[in-house]
């Protein structure tokens, strides 16, 4: 796509050298090329790269402009044209994910702050905006009306459930016993191996006994590829992205502190320790760090953390499925899940996600 | 004219005004008005945009309009384009 704005062109990038200019361009304003971009597209002024911008899916990333053209609106005029991108492909909702103080720029054209999040022991800083709709009051407004009339205050609990084992439905039960309500929100982004209807439908199955307890969908603002990009990635520890993932951990439990828990009236989240997984384990570490700090802006919550579940020793995780199920160990796998999981397990409709399983050598 | 899918026009730049068409449940034409000069000229923009949409005979719609500043003339070309584009025959 082409459009011009007076002397201005905006098109696509799609190859080197001009994808060679991007990187330059990014690198000289402190920022790396993202991954995986669906389009690039940069603003040229006769031939010289003025501007550029990613579009990730409906998140803009990788944004910056020239130092020698800033102040004369390219910004406007890339943000235009990313937006009327994501409207092509049907996205309505478009966020942006950018440092502290490039904030403000968002906001002037337009885009809603939800969270800022900065670490001090790295220098980083994350800030997270939306424009469009549907929006975060659009949600939260379904999110008040699926926990209306609901006891407060209530607890919550995040799980992916990759699939769900009986270390969450412990977890669950033991929220449950303690909390006079327990809202359960199930990570609804699709890049886990059991697909998300499979999961939310598992939890749902294997909760019925528990009457104090709704699950949830999580919708895009509970570890999102928006709120918290690289849990679905898993950097290695010690690696420059192992930061950025401290980053979005904590920008995602931002969200969750001052948009998610007040539509709830939480006042706990419950949580299980995490013995595998790094990413998930720094996520445990800045929960117990954001969460219950006392602030102005919103209610502080409680962290309960239950230890895992042990069954012959070895901790119940759902990593663990997943291993027995590439190991062909399938009969092992009856002792570390509930009934409801073991039986959709062994239903036909499993095949695919089973033979998927199989193929990966993923971590998730 | 019902909207029948997302649309848009203009664009964020100053003096420029960008307007969002999408679909919405019912016959009802919801504005909303964003503008740098809100408070100076928000009345003015809000019943320039109720006036180009009913005369095109717009319904069942969302309208966004977020202005940086346009004139007039600029605000109803940009209503009437993101219009055209939002209500024609996919």
């Amino acid at each position: 796509m082409s459009a011009a704005y007076g002397d201005r062109d905006v098109r696509e990038i799609r190859d080197d050298p001009d994808r060679d200019e991007y990187r330059t361009l990014l690198t000289s304003r402190g920022l790396s090329v993202p991954e995986g971009s669906d389009l690039v597209l940069g603003l040229y002024e006769g031939e010289r790269l003025a501007a550029a911008g990613s579009l990730v899916g409906n998140v803009i990333q990788g944004l910056a402009t020239a130092r020698e053209t800033e102040g004369e609106g390219s910004a406007a005029v890339l943000v235009t044209a990313l937006l009327k991108a994501a409207a092509d492909r049907g996205l309505g909702r478009v966020a942006v994910f950018t440092k502290p103080p490039e904030a403000a720029v968002f906001e002037g054209l337009g885009f809603r702050r939800l969270a800022v999040a900065e670490r001090p022991a790295t220098g980083l800083g994350a800030a997270l905006l939306e424009w469009g709709s549907p929006g975060i009051e659009d949600w939260k407004a379904d999110l008040a009306r699926r926990a209306e009339g609901r006891p407060r205050p209530s607890g919550v609990v995040v799980v992916n459930c990759n699939p769900f084992t009986r270390g969450h439905q412990a977890l669950l039960e033991w929220a449950a016993s303690e909390s006079s309500w327990v809202h359960v929100l199930v990570v609804e982004e699709d890049r886990s191996l059991f697909p998300f209807p499979v999961r939310l439908d598992l939890v749902r199955k294997g909760t019925t006994h528990i009457r104090n307890l709704d699950v949830h969908p999580g919708g895009p603002y509970v570890i999102s590829s928006a709120t918290f990009p690289t849990y679905f990635t898993r950097p290695r520890p010690g690696s420059p992205d192992d930061a950025a993932a401290e980053l979005h951990a904590a920008l995602d439990l931002e969200v969750f502190r001052t948009h998610v828990a007040p539509v709830l009236g939480a006042v706990e989240r419950f949580v299980g320790t995490e013995p595998y997984c790094p990413t998930t384990s720094t996520y445990n570490r800045l929960m117990r760090e954001i969460l219950p700090a006392p602030r102005p802006d919103s209610p502080a919550l409680e962290i309960r953390e239950l230890p895992r579940v042990e069954r012959d020793g070895a901790a119940v995780s759902a990593s663990r499925v997943r291993d027995l199920i590439r190991a062909g160990r399938f009969e092992e796998i009856r002792t570390l899940v509930p009934e409801t999981t073991w039986d959709w397990l062994r239903s036909p409709g499993a095949a695919p996600v089973l033979e998927r399983i199989r193929a990966s050598d993923t971590r998730h | 004219m019902k909207a029948k899918k997302e649309a848009m026009a203009g664009s964020l730049e100053s003096s420029d005004v960008l307007v969002t068409i999408r679909p919405r449940e019912g016959e009802g034409v919801e504005c909303t008005i964003e503008s740098i000069v809100l408070k100076q000229y928000g009345r003015r923009i809000r019943s320039v945009t109720e006036e180009v949409a009913a005369a095109a005979g717009l319904s069942g719609a969302a309208v966004r309009v977020q202005d940086r500043g346009a004139l007039e003339c600029t605000l109803r070309a940009r209503l009437e384009t993101a219009i055209e584009r939002s209500t024609a025959g996919t």
